[in-house]
């Protein structure tokens, strides 16, 4: 502390200069002063910074308020200056603030369906705009390429060993519960079913979301802020033939094979429970399976794929090209992406699930 | 009698519905160098933005040789083939490098074969000064140097017009007076029509023929003419006030 406070009958004398790390030692004479009628007494102070002229104006006006008011004196103009700046802030009477009503809740209720419908709407626009640029425009193909060796190969190791654990899991835990009644040959072909028919797919999908709709999401969202996209469009690109519908390709492509080789990871995820804990030989566990398989279970995963990959490059394409404003929307960006995404590839295979159980050669309800 | 090369007829636009500019005509000419300059909120970026076709207006017209540029998508894609834009940022590609990203509109464009694309954007490149940064990644060059191959790449299929975005923004005086000398010789030599948005008085004095003046509270031109007379014979307090600061204030 450069300066010095000294605290003389009912007058604080505060000589030298002060500055916010003097702020505990004044605060303490301040408050040791309270409850009387105390004069401050600047008239030696060579200087004093905002922060201790807030603290002291805040005591002074407080002791006003409690009836026994402070007095200030000896004010040199730098600091009268500062303390009128306060009295004038005081002065101002604050914006109300809007006390929360029933309408307002209603409001609030109508522009979030408001703000979903915009969305909705967008995307469904966006998607006809992605289509219309992928049959008209040309094939980039080292673009593409490079999406494919990101989305695709570079997914293959998170895609296999998390597909394979849920196959172990699920091996494990279905084996358990049938080997209670003696039925735990049974557990290849409902591994093999649920890995073939939904989990494979759909973990796929959760990862590719993940991974590379959350990415797209935050590369466009990126080249947005930093005016790339602006710069594309005014030298006459065309947005959707450049940025999107190589991302689109490249995930239409990879997907189906990434779920190929989930549903291959799964099932022997589960050779490898049903070896471990069930002491299954491994030539009956690949025997069950190509029992209970047919081609179609493995072709529909290849048409899931297709679907879902649709869903995540334009979805997240989209929620990168919807950013506004600087970096801490491209944040937003990629996390609805990854939300908007997952919450449509359900979607879509709740209703590919319904058409599975009519088509599939073998299967009646 | 100078060429009209951009009409901009009752202009009105803004954000959101909210109006940043009102009824707004003006008038580009060929070869000329002019400067859009205004206080923070005038209206300069969403001229540009008006101009360049990066937003509808809400009401109006801009031909771009006497083509409304909105009149089809195909009018929006031929005016965009003419011209060359410098973004703030030089708003290069992070994914290529600096003479790739030159390349672009030449891979995309024109037919040219992979060593001409190469030779066209190492003569723009020399012409900006950059040559020794063609392989550059674009995120890891200074800003000025960034800058410089953006214009590079603006000006890479020989354009009509250039537009500057705040081409001095986060420059100092002496890279800003460098990269001022390179658009005007780039006017000079080429005839190129620049229209360019700057506050940096410098610049403004150093480079423009001709000077418009935007106002927020008017949403629109308070004031055109050459910057040297607007800044000793103008009578508005709000163009001399905008003159008299000294600059970077």
């Amino acid at each position: 502390m450069s300066g010095a406070i000294v605290k003389k009958g009912n007058t604080i004398m505060l000589s030298g200069r002060f500055t916010v790390g003097d702020l505990k030692e004044i605060t303490s004479v301040l408050e040791a002063g309270s409850g009387k009628r105390m004069i401050i007494d600047l008239s030696h102070c060579d200087s004093i910074d905002t922060c201790v002229a807030a603290r002291i104006w805040s005591t002074v006006e407080g002791s006003r308020e409690a009836g026994l008011p402070m007095e200030l004196q000896g004010l040199n103009p730098d600091t009268q200056a500062i303390f009128a700046r306060f009295k004038t802030i005081d002065e101002k009477p604050l914006k109300p603030i809007p006390k929360p009503t029933l309408l307002y809740n209603f409001e609030d209720i109508g522009d979030k369906v408001l703000a979903t419908w915009d969305t909705v709407y967008g995307l469904a626009q966006f998607t006809v705009n992605s289509f219309k640029a992928l049959f008209s425009g040309k094939f980039r193909g080292s673009i593409t390429a490079y999406y494919m060796e990101q989305s695709g190969v570079m997914a293959i190791p998170i895609v296999v060993t998390l597909n394979w654990l849920m196959g172990v899991v699920l091996g494990y835990q279905a084996g358990y519960q049938m080997s209670q009644f003696g039925g735990e040959l049974f557990m290849p072909a409902l591994l093999a079913y649920s890995i073939c028919w939904e989990i494979a797919p759909m973990m796929t999908a959760v990862l590719v979301a993940g991974r590379s709709g959350s990415a797209f999401a935050a590369e466009i969202g990126t080249m947005k802020v930093r005016q790339e996209l602006d710069a594309l469009e005014v030298m006459g690109f065309n947005l959707f033939g450049y940025i999107v519908t190589p991302k689109m390709i490249a995930l239409f492509l990879v997907m189906p094979l990434l779920i190929t080789a989930a549903n291959f990871a799964g099932m022997a995820g589960g050779l490898a429970a049903g070896g471990i804990f069930l002491k299954m030989p491994a030539v009956v566990y690949i025997a069950e399976v190509k029992k209970a398989l047919i081609p179609f279970d493995l072709y529909w995963g290849i048409v899931k794929g297709l679907f879902y990959s649709t869903i995540i490059s334009v979805t997240g394409s989209y929620m990168g090209m919807r950013v506004r404003g600087g970096p801490a929307s491209v944040g937003r960006a990629t996390t609805s992406a990854v939300v908007v995404s997952i919450f449509l590839v359900i979607l879509v295979d709740a209703l590919l699930s319904l058409l599975f159980i009519h088509i599939r050669p073998g299967l009646t309800l | 009698m100078m060429e009209k090369i951009i009409q901009v007829d009752s202009l009105t636009g803004g954000y959101d519905g909210s109006i940043v500019l009102e009824n707004i005509n003006m008038d580009v000419y060929k070869g000329e160098v002019l400067v859009i300059v205004g206080r923070s909120g005038c209206g300069k970026s969403t001229t540009i933005n008006y101009l360049l076709g990066l937003q509808k207006p809400y009401s109006g017209r801009i031909l771009f040789d006497g083509v409304d540029i909105w009149s089809s998508p195909q009018a929006l894609n031929a005016a965009r083939r003419r011209w060359g834009v410098l973004f703030q940022s030089g708003a290069l590609l992070g994914n290529y490098n600096v003479i790739e990203n030159v390349m672009l509109p030449l891979m995309e464009f024109t037919s040219l074969s992979r060593g001409e694309m190469m030779d066209v954007a190492l003569s723009k490149l020399e012409i900006v000064g950059m040559e020794h940064a063609a392989y550059e990644n674009p995120l890891e060059i200074s800003g000025g140097m960034q800058k410089r191959a953006g214009l590079a790449r603006a000006m890479v299929l020989d354009p009509e017009v250039l537009f500057f975005d705040e081409p001095s923004a986060g420059l100092d005086p002496v890279t800003s007076g460098e990269l001022d000398e390179t658009i005007l010789s780039v006017n000079r030599s080429m005839g190129t029509t620049l229209i360019i948005v700057t506050h940096e008085l410098a610049s403004i004095f150093a480079i423009s023929d001709r000077v418009i003046m935007l106002d927020p509270e008017e949403h629109g031109i308070i004031a055109t003419g050459a910057a040297r007379d607007l800044a000793d014979n103008s009578k508005d307090p709000r163009v001399r006030s905008f003159f008299g600061r000294k600059n970077g204030e």
